[in-house]
C-alpha cells in the first residue's frame, strides 16, 4: 500500500532547514520508523538541503524553492527532494576516506562530512536531473513486521 | 528549535553550553562563541552537549575549527552528548580526537 504525505515547499534558504527536518520527522512517525532511523533521515535531508541552499542557489546568486514529499510503502520510506538550482549530483562529491576519519581534528579538512553522513544514514540515496530539476531521493527500509 | 549558546572562560578553561539544534543556519553563532573563547587563549575547551538534540556536519565543522584555531595542545571535551548526536560524533571519528565524557568536574 502506498501512502503519500502532502508535499512541503519552502524557500531554498537556510532558515528553511528546520521545517524540512520537521516534515521528515513527521513522515517517519507516520511510517513507524525508529527514533534513530528518523534522526538519520532528517540528518541526510538537512545535509543535502544545506548543499542546495549554500552552493546550488546561494553561491550561484540564484533564488528558488525546495520541495519535499514522503512516500511510504510496506517496504520503504522515500523522501523526494527537488530544487531548480544548477545540475548537481552530490554522490559525485568525494567522501572522506576511512583513514581521514581517524585523523586528529587539527589535521582534517573543514568540509566534506555532509555527504558522508548522508550516505551513512540512509539505505539508498539517488539523484536524477529531470528537465531543469534536481531530484534527490532518500530511501529507508522499513522493518518487516 | 533554535540554538541557545553560552560561553565563559575561567582559569584557562573555556566552557560552551549548547542547547537546541546546530545546523548551518545557526552554526555561525557557534563559531562566534568559539572565536570569542579562543581570543582568551584557554588551555582547555569544554562543550556541554547534554541539551543538544540535533547536530549536522555544520556543527562538526566548528569542532574542527575550534581545534585548529586553539591549537593541538588545547584539549576539547564533549560532555553529555547522547543518542544520535553521540552517534554522529562517533560515525565521523571525532571520539578519537576529543574527550567524550558523561559529566565534567572542575
Amino acid at each position: 500500500m502506498l501512502t503519500k504525505k502532502n508535499s512541503l515547499v519552502v524557500p531554498g534558504t537556510l532558515e528553511s532547514l528546520s521545517a524540512l527536518r520537521q516534515y521528515t520527522m513527521d513522515a517517519c512517525t507516520t511510517a513507524g520508523l525508529t527514533k534513530d532511523q528518523a534522526y538519520g533521515l532528517s540528518l541526510a535531508i538537512d545535509e543535502i538541503a544545506t548543499n542546495i541552499m549554500v552552493h546550488g542557489y546561494g553561491k550561484n546568486g540564484l533564488t528558488g524553492n525546495i520541495s519535499i514529499v514522503a512516500e511510504i510503502t510496506d517496504e520503504n520510506v522515500t523522501l523526494v527532494m527537488e530544487d531548480t538550482s544548477p545540475e548537481f549530483d552530490a554522490r559525485k562529491l568525494a567522501v572522506p576516506p576511512a583513514e581521514s576519519l581517524k585523523k586528529p581534528l587539527e589535521e582534517r579538512p573543514i568540509g566534506g562530512l555532509g555527504v558522508y553522513l548522508t550516505l551513512q544514514n540512509v539505505d539508498r540515496f539517488d539523484y536524477q536531473r529531470i528537465g531543469g530539476v534536481n531530484r534527490n531521493s532518500f530511501i529507508i527500509k522499513r522493518a518487516k513486521k | 528549535m533554535a540554538l541557545n549558546i553560552s560561553m565563559d572562560v575561567n582559569n584557562g578553561v573555556a566552557k560552551i553550553v549548547l542547547e537546541g539544534e546546530v545546523d548551518a543556519s545557526v552554526s555561525d553563532k557557534f563559531k562566534e562563541a568559539v572565536e570569542k573563547a579562543a581570543r582568551q587563549k584557554p588551555n582547555r575547551l569544554v562543550m556541554f552537549m547534554d541539551k543538544l538534540t540535533f547536530m549536522a556536519s555544520a556543527g562538526l565543522r566548528i569542532l574542527i575549527f575550534a581545534k585548529q584555531k586553539m591549537g593541538a595542545d588545547v584539549n576539547i571535551y564533549v560532555i553529555g552528548a547522547s543518542g544520535p548526536v553521540l552517534n554522529t560524533l562517533k560515525m565521523s571519528g571525532f571520539d578519537r580526537s576529543v574527550y567524550v565524557q558523561a559529566s565534567y568536574v572542575d
